[in-house]
């Protein structure tokens, strides 16, 4: 159960990381860092994992780095939504 | 003649089954995504009242037909009874232990779900004459029973339309058991029908649950 739960809130930290990014276009550390509210290193770490997963990719520009979601990111974040939907009919959240 | 309304029912039966495997494997396609105990249940759960009214459906038409020139039909349509109800205690087991943890987060679920679900498995090796079946119903009539007030809970606190399609889906799921216990205890044909089709009811409006959520999701 306890681990179920971890990963249940990782979900929506991926899910509120991967909305600011599309939001935003080309989002900043700083950025994602507020709209996930989280702890830098939490953020950097979550962010390696969307990049491992191909969702999210790092863009160097200026000696800048931005994060841009990917077409994958997108199919998940509404893969993601509509089990959000789902779930919600049975009164669960992810 | 083994029952009437036979062939009507038996069509129900595949269609509910076919409607059953749908939200199972929406729900399984769910917990991929998720990692959610609560879908791997329903997921499993479905899976199992979809593959039992399948077997069911399929036996009934069988038997009916004597596509195999069965030397007992009586015999065989008890025991497709019989795996049905126990495939279907095992579901509504799993949908009613999803929702016990739902309500009861980390706790154990040993309430009166888990209980009546025991006695049907229990009792399967014993699945011959009517009686039994009459009780393996009633059985599953307190399971459903169980996991449509779970569902009215869920509903009273969300107030939401997707959470009214699951509570009426069993509530019609709920109804055709009782339809047909009383059809079978009353011997009466048109109260078994009437339980094929509000079953047949229940698992449409999961359906149209499993399309409109993923519709919203998708918005």
């Amino acid at each position: 159960m306890a681990q179920s739960e971890k990963q249940r809130s990782t979900i929506r930290i991926y899910l509120d990381i991967l909305n600011a990014a599309d939001e935003e276009g080309n989002a900043k550390t700083t950025r994602l860092l507020q709209r996930a509210n989280l702890p830098h290193d939490r953020l950097m770490k979550h962010l390696a994992e969307l990049q491992k997963r191909d969702l999210l990719t790092e863009v160097n520009n200026g000696g800048n780095r931005y994060y841009t979601i990917t077409r994958k990111g997108r199919e998940f974040v509404s893969e993601v939504r509509r089990a959000q939907s789902f779930l919600s009919a049975f009164g669960v959240s992810i | 003649m083994i029952h009437p309304y036979f062939i009507e029912n038996s069509i129900l039966s595949l269609f509910s089954g076919v409607v059953a495997l749908a939200v199972s494997y929406y729900a399984f396609r769910y917990r991929r995504v998720t990692g959610s105990s609560f879908l791997r249940l329903l997921s499993v759960g479905f899976m199992l009242l979809g593959v039992g009214l399948l077997v069911q459906g399929s036996i009934y038409l069988l038997a009916e037909f004597n596509v195999g020139r069965f030397v007992d039909r009586e015999a065989l349509v008890y025991g497709a009874t019989g795996v049905y109800l126990v495939l279907q205690s095992a579901a509504y087991l799993l949908i009613g232990t999803g929702y016990t943890i739902r309500v009861q987060r980390g706790a154990s679920s040993d309430g009166m779900g888990t209980g009546a679900a025991v006695l049907a498995v229990q009792a399967a090796p014993l699945l011959f004459g009517t009686l039994v079946l009459d009780i393996g119903e009633l059985v599953i009539l307190v399971l459903v029973s169980f996991v449509v007030f779970q569902g009215a809970m869920a509903y009273s606190e969300l107030k939401n339309r997707l959470s009214l399609y699951v509570l009426l889906g069993f509530a019609f799921i709920a109804l055709s058991h009782l339809g047909e216990l009383l059809g079978s205890l009353l011997a009466s044909g048109d109260l078994y029908l009437l339980g094929g089709t509000a079953n047949l009811a229940g698992f449409c409006l999961l359906l149209v649950f499993v399309v409109r959520s993923g519709r919203i999701g998708s918005v």
